[in-house]
C-alpha cells in the first residue's frame, strides 16, 4: 500500500490547484515555445504562415491539455500506466497495418484531425508503465534476474514495433529512456555495464568485418556511416544536410546574423529547415549566444523536473518525471548533436521549437503528469 | 544503521504487560519500517540519479563547445568538385583566335521521374505537360501509373522549367545535375564547331561527344580532364566571322541563291580566319541527320566549305597559266590562237563571248578564255598538270579539321586524257571543294608554296613544299588583278584593298548526267591586298540568279564577285588592314573599257 492514498487529504483539490501549479516550469516552457514561433515566422520570410500560427494553436491546444492532465491526480496516472502502454503498442501494430507513410516509412495514423505518431506516444507512456512497475515493485526485489526480465520485454515490444517502421532513431530512444528508468530505480550496476560492452562489441565486430566473408551489414550501410563521420566526402549527396548546416551555425558565429538576416535558412540551402534542422536557423540569426541561451533554457526544464522529482517522496511521480525528463534531454539533445554534426541525421525533432504536432502535444500532456505530480506531491507527511 | 525490527518486541512485550493495545505500536513500527525502506531505495535513486545529472551536464557541455567552436569557424561552401563523378569532368572550352568562347560548358538539369515515389502521379502528370506542352499527357500517366521504376522525362531543363516543376511538389519527380555544351554565339561558326550530345548518361552526369566539325575532330582532346583548363584556341576571328556571315547570307538573298560558302584563308599560315556555309544551323540544338534517300547536301548540317565537291569552272584557269608559266612554256604577253570552237573529237570548246583571233596570256586570264586556256593546258600536258594539281592539293581531301573533312573527296576522272586535261583546265571534269580552291589560290598568293589549310592558330607562316616559282606566282597575282581592274571580276574593285580574283562560273550537272541549262555555281576565288597578298577569299554561290537586269544573270562576276567586295569591304578593317590610295591610271595604258 502506497503512502500516496493516505495523503489525499492534504492535496489541493478543486480549482485552487492551479495556483500549485508548477509555474516556474511552465513559464519555462512557453519561453521555448516562443522561441519555436519567432524561428518559425522568420524562417517563413517573415510570416504567420504556413509555419507559425498552426504552431501557435497547435501549442495553446498542448497547454490546455497539460492543465487538463495536471488537473488529475497522479494516482490516477498512475494506475492507467499499463493501460496506457498496452493502447500504444496496439497503435503500434495498427500504425503497421493501416498506416500512412511518410517519407519511405509507416509512422502515422490518420485520426481525422490530426496525424498520429504512436512512437511518439510509447515514449511516455512506457516512461509511465515502467515508474508504474517500479512503484510496485518491492525495493529489494528490483535486481533479482526475473524481475529484470519483465521490464526488459516492456522495453523491448514497442522497440522492436518502432524499428520495423522502420525508424531507427526513435527506437534507440525509446530503448534508451526504458534503459534510463530501469537505471534510476535502482537496478544493479552489473547489468547495465553486461549491455553496455555486449553493444561496443557489437559494434566493433560490425565495423572489424567490413570487406571479409563474414560482413554483418551492407555496403551501402557503411557508406552511411562513412558518410557521418566524414560528411565531405559527399557535400551534396549524403552529406548535404550537415555541410549545409554547419555553414550556417558558422555564419552566425558569435552573435549571429540578426533576426530575419540568416542566409543559408532562407535561401533554401536547407531542407527540413521548419522542422528537424530548425534549430541552424536559430544559430545563424542569433548565432552562439541564442544557441547557448536556448540551451539554457533546456538546461533548467531539465534542472525543475529534476527538483520536482526530489521533491516528492512518491516513487511514482520521482520516476514518472525523471522518464520524462530524460525523454525531453534526448529530444534535443540529440537533434543538437545532428544538426552540429556530432551524430547521424536521425530525423528528431527539436521539442516545442520544431514544427510538427503530434509530437508537441504528447510532450505537453507529458508535462502536465510532471505537474500533475508536482501539484499532488504528498504533503504535511505524518511519521 | 539502525534497523527497525520487524517487530518491535522490545515495545510491544511491556506494553502488553501493561495492558496497553499493541496494535498501534505495530501500527507505527510497520510505518517506520516502510519510510526506512524508502529512504533507502530513495537514497540509492539519488545516487543514480547524480549519475545521470553527470551524464546530462557531460552531454550539456558536449553540445555547448561543439556550437562554440562551429561558431568560430569560417564558413566554406563545400566544393562539387571533391565527390563528383569522373563523367561530370568538364569539357575543354573552344576560343576563336582572341580568345573569344566559342563553346562552353553549362550546368543544367536533367528531369526524370521514380514513380512509385510519386505522390500523385496523374495530376504530376498533367501538370508536367502544362510546363512541357511537347509531352505526351497520355504516355505519361501510363509511365507512371505503370509498373517503371525510372522514367527519363527531359534530359536538359531551364532554371525556370527547373523551379516549375519543383513547385508541383512532388518528390518523385526528380532532378540529375549535369552539364550540357553551349555554343554562346548561336549560329555562328556552326560548321566550324560541328555540336555534342550526350553520350553515356546517368541521373547525375553525363557525358558529352563531339559529333560533328572540331567537336569531333578534337574529341579526345576536348574530354581529356587533364585540358579543362586549357581551351582549344582556333584558327578564327569571331568579328570577321560573324561580318562574312551577315555579308554572305544578305548576298545569297540577294542572288536568290540556295545556297553559300565563304571561305577566308592567311595565305602564309593556312589559318582559316573564317568559313561559313548556308544554309546554317545552332549547334545548341543541332537538328536531325537527313534520312536516306535525301540528297544531304539541301540539309542545314551541310558543310558546302568542306564537304561540297563542285566543278569550279574558270577559277582553275589561273593554275594552268601559273603551271605554263613555270615551265617556261609562256609569258603573260604570249600570244595563244584563240580561234573557236576548238574540236577534240566529238567534243567542242568554245567561249562565252568572241574575243577575236588571238589573245595574249594576260588577255586569256582577263576575259576567261576556255579556248585559250585549254591550248595551254594542251602545252603541258595530262601527266605534269595532275601532278600540278596534286601539289596544290586537288587530288586529296583538305587536311583540314572538322570531321567532315573526309567526305570531301574531289571528282576526277579515272582516265587523266589530254581531253580531260583540256577541260579540267577550265574547271570541268575536275569538282573540288570551295576550300581546296581557297587553299590552291593561297599558294599563288604567298609566292608559291602550298600552305595546308588549318582550323588551329599558328604562330607563324607554315609553308609546305614549292609548288610554282616566285615569278610564275607573281605574274600570276598580276594577272588576277587584271581580271577585277579590266576583266570579268570589275565589280571585285574595293578602293583601297587592290583585290585580285578570277571568277568562275560552272554549270551544275543533272544527277542523270548532262547538265543544267540554268543551274550554276558562281565562284570569286580572290585575294587581298594585290601589291602583298595576305588573305584568299573564296565565295560560292549555289544556284543564283541576279534579276535587277531585264534578263537573268546568273555568272560569277554578276553574283558571287559583288558579294565578295562587299565582304572585303567589311572584313578588312576588321583584319586590320588600311586602305591604300592607288595613283589615278592613265588613260592610255587600259586596253579596254569594260
Amino acid at each position: 500500500m502506497s503512502y500516496l492514498e493516505y495523503n489525499v487529504k492534504s492535496t489541493p483539490s478543486g480549482l485552487s490547484k492551479v495556483l500549485y501549479l508548477n509555474w516556474g516550469l511552465t513559464l519555462l516552457i512557453v519561453s521555448v515555445a516562443g522561441v519555436g514561433f519567432l524561428q518559425l515566422y522568420s524562417v517563413a520570410g517573415g510570416s504567420l504562415q504556413p509555419w507559425a500560427e498552426p504552431q501557435m494553436k497547435r501549442f495553446a491546444l498542448g497547454l490546455a491539455a497539460m492543465l487538463f492532465v495536471a488537473m488529475v491526480p497522479i494516482w490516477f496516472w498512475r494506475n492507467v500506466s499499463a493501460l496506457g502502454y498496452a493502447g500504444s503498442v496496439v497503435l503500434l501494430i495498427a500504425v503497421e497495418l493501416i498506416g500512412v507513410e511518410g517519407k519511405g516509412a509507416q509512422r502515422w495514423i490518420d485520426i481525422g484531425f490530426m496525424r498520429l505518431q504512436p512512437s511518439e506516444l510509447m515514449k511516455i507512456t512506457l516512461v509511465m508503465v515502467l515508474a508504474a512497475y517500479y512503484d510496485w515493485l518491492a525495493p529489494n526485489k528490483v535486481s533479482r534476474p526475473f524481475w529484470v526480465l519483465v521490464p526488459v520485454l516492456i522495453i523491448l515490444v514497442p522497440t522492436a514495433l518502432v524499428l520495423k517502421q522502420p525508424d531507427l532513431g526513435t527506437a534507440i530512444l525509446v530503448l534508451a529512456a526504458g534503459g534510463g528508468i530501469m537505471f534510476l530505480a535502482g537496478v544493479h550496476w552489473a547489468y547495465f555495464a553486461v549491455v553496455i560492452a555486449s553493444g561496443v562489441g557489437l559494434v566493433a565486430a560490425v565495423f572489424e568485418s567490413r570487406g571479409t566473408s563474414w560482413q554483418l551489414i551492407k555496403d551501402y550501410q557503411f557508406r552511411r556511416i562513412d558518410t557521418f563521420l566524414d560528411p565531405a566526402s559527399d557535400p551534396l549527396g549524403a552529406g548535404y544536410h550537415i555541410t549545409q548546416s554547419k555553414i550556417a551555425l558558422g555564419s552566425g558565429g558569435w552573435a549571429g546574423r540578426g533576426f530575419m538576416q540568416g542566409t543559408q535558412s532562407r535561401l533554401n540551402f536547407l531542407p527540413e529547415k521548419h522542422t528537424d534542422f530548425i534549430f541552424t536557423t536559430l544559430a545563424e540569426e542569433f548565432g552562439f549566444v541564442g544557441g547557448v541561451s536556448l540551451l539554457t533554457l533546456y538546461a533548467l526544464i531539465i534542472l525543475f523536473c529534476i527538483a520536482t522529482a526530489l521533491a516528492t517522496r512518491d516513487r511514482y511521480s520521482s520516476l514518472v518525471t525523471l522518464g520524462i525528463a530524460i525523454n525531453f534531454f534526448l529530444f534535443f539533445a540529440v537533434n543538437m548533436s545532428m544538426v552540429m554534426g556530432l551524430a547521424p541525421v536521425v530525423g528528431v525533432p527539436l521539442p516545442m521549437v520544431s514544427y510538427g504536432g503530434s509530437a508537441m502535444l504528447v510532450l505537453m500532456a507529458a508535462f502536465g503528469i510532471v505537474q500533475s505530480a508536482h501539484v499532488h506531491r504528498p504533503r504535511g507527511r505524518t511519521r | 544503521m539502525i534497523r527497525t525490527p520487524l517487530r518491535p518486541l522490545a515495545r510491544i512485550l511491556p506494553a502488553r504487560e501493561r495492558g496497553e493495545n499493541t496494535e498501534e505500536i505495530e501500527r507505527e513500527n510497520l510505518r517506520r519500517r516502510h519510510a526506512e525502506m524508502q529512504d533507502r531505495a530513495r537514497s540509492r535513486a539519488e545516487g543514480r540519479l547524480l549519475v545521470l545529472g553527470a551524464f546530462f551536464t557531460v552531454a550539456f557541455a558536449v553540445v555547448g563547445v561543439r556550437m562554440g567552436m562551429l561558431a568560430t569557424t569560417v564558413p566554406v561552401e563545400p566544393m562539387a568538385s571533391a565527390g563528383g563523378s569522373v563523367i561530370a569532368a568538364q569539357r575543354a572550352d573552344i576560343t576563336d583566335r582572341d580568345g573569344r568562347i566559342l563553346a562552353t560548358n553549362f550546368e543544367t538539369n536533367s528531369l526524370y521521374a521514380q514513380p512509385p515515389m510519386l505522390v500523385d502521379p496523374v495530376e504530376s502528370a498533367k501538370s508536367l505537360v502544362k510546363i512541357f506542352p511537347d509531352l505526351n499527357e497520355e504516355r505519361l500517366i501510363r509511365d507512371f501509373t505503370g509498373k517503371r521504376k525510372f522514367v527519363w522525362i527531359k534530359k536538359r531543363i531551364s532554371p525556370e522549367q527547373k523551379q516549375a516543376v519543383h513547385d508541383i511538389g512532388d518528390p518523385g519527380l526528380l532532378f540529375g545535375g549535369r552539364e550540357m555544351r553551349l555554343y554562346p554565339n548561336g549560329k555562328l561558326a556552326a560548321h566550324v564547331l560541328g555540336g555534342a550530345r550526350f553520350g553515356e548518361e546517368d541521373v547525375n552526369a553525363a557525358q558529352l561527344i563531339g559529333v560533328a566539325g572540331v567537336e569531333k575532330q578534337f574529341d579526345g582532346y576536348l574530354a581529356d580532364p587533364a585540358n579543362a583548363g586549357k581551351p582549344l584556341t582556333l584558327a578564327l576571328d569571331l568579328s570577321v566571322q560573324a561580318a562574312a556571315e551577315r555579308v554572305l547570307y544578305g548576298g545569297m538573298r540577294l542572288m536568290n541563291a540556295k545556297g553559300a560558302t565563304s571561305i577566308l584563308m592567311d595565305v602564309h599560315t593556312g589559318e582559316i580566319i573564317s568559313m561559313v556555309s548556308l544554309p546554317d544551323f545552332d549547334p545548341n540544338d543541332r537538328p536531325a541527320p537527313p534520312t536516306s534517300g535525301f540528297d544531304p547536301s539541301v540539309s542545314p548540317l551541310f558543310n558546302r566549305a568542306v564537304q561540297g565537291v563542285y566543278e569550279l569552272g574558270s577559277t582553275f584557269k589561273i593554275f594552268a597559266v601559273a603551271q605554263a608559266m613555270d615551265l617556261g612554256l609562256v609569258s603573260p604577253e604570249t600570244v595563244i590562237d584563240i580561234r573557236g570552237p576548238l574540236r577534240w573529237g566529238k567534243f567542242r570548246i568554245s567561249d562565252f563571248h568572241y574575243y577575236g583571233k588571238e589573245m595574249t596570256v594576260t588577255r586569256i586570264i582577263e576575259k576567261s578564255s576556255n579556248i585559250g586556256t585549254a591550248r595551254i593546258a594542251q602545252m603541258i600536258g595530262a601527266e605534269r598538270q595532275r601532278d600540278f594539281l596534286g601539289a596544290l592539293g586537288f587530288l586529296e581531301p583538305t587536311p583540314v579539321e572538322v570531321g567532315e573533312a573526309n567526305s570531301g573527296k574531289p571528282l576526277m576522272p579515272k582516265n587523266w586524257s589530254e581531253l580531260s586535261a583540256m577541260t579540267i583546265s577550265y574547271g570541268h571534269g575536275l569538282s573540288a571543294s570551295p576550300l581546296h580552291l581557297a587553299a590552291a589560290y593561297a599558294a599563288i598568293a604567298n609566292g608559291g608554296h602550298y600552305v595546308s589549310p588549318t582550323l588551329l592558330k599558328q604562330s607563324g607562316p607554315q609553308y609546305g613544299p614549292r609548288v610554282m616559282s616566285a615569278k610564275a606566282a607573281a605574274n600570276s597575282q598580276m594577272m588576277l588583278r587584271g581580271v577585277v581592274t579590266d576583266g570579268s571580276a570589275s565589280m571585285g574593285e574595293v578602293p583601297g584593298y587592290q583585290v585580285a580574283g578570277k571568277t568562275g562560273t560552272a554549270d551544275k550537272p543533272k544527277p542523270q548526267g548532262g547538265y543544267y541549262e540554268d543551274k550554276v555555281i558562281a565562284t570569286f576565288a580572290s585575294m587581298f591586298p594585290a601589291s602583298d597578298p595576305k588573305y584568299v577569299l573564296v565565295v560560292t554561290l549555289d544556284e543564283p540568279v541576279e534579276t535587277s537586269g531585264t534578263e537573268a544573270r546568273r555568272t560569277a562576276g554578276w553574283t558571287a564577285v559583288p558579294v565578295a567586295a562587299e565582304m572585303i569591304g567589311r572584313i578588312a578593317p576588321l583584319l586590320g588592314l588600311r586602305p591604300v590610295i592607288e595613283p589615278a591610271r592613265l588613260a592610255e595604258v587600259r586596253l579596254t573599257s569594260n
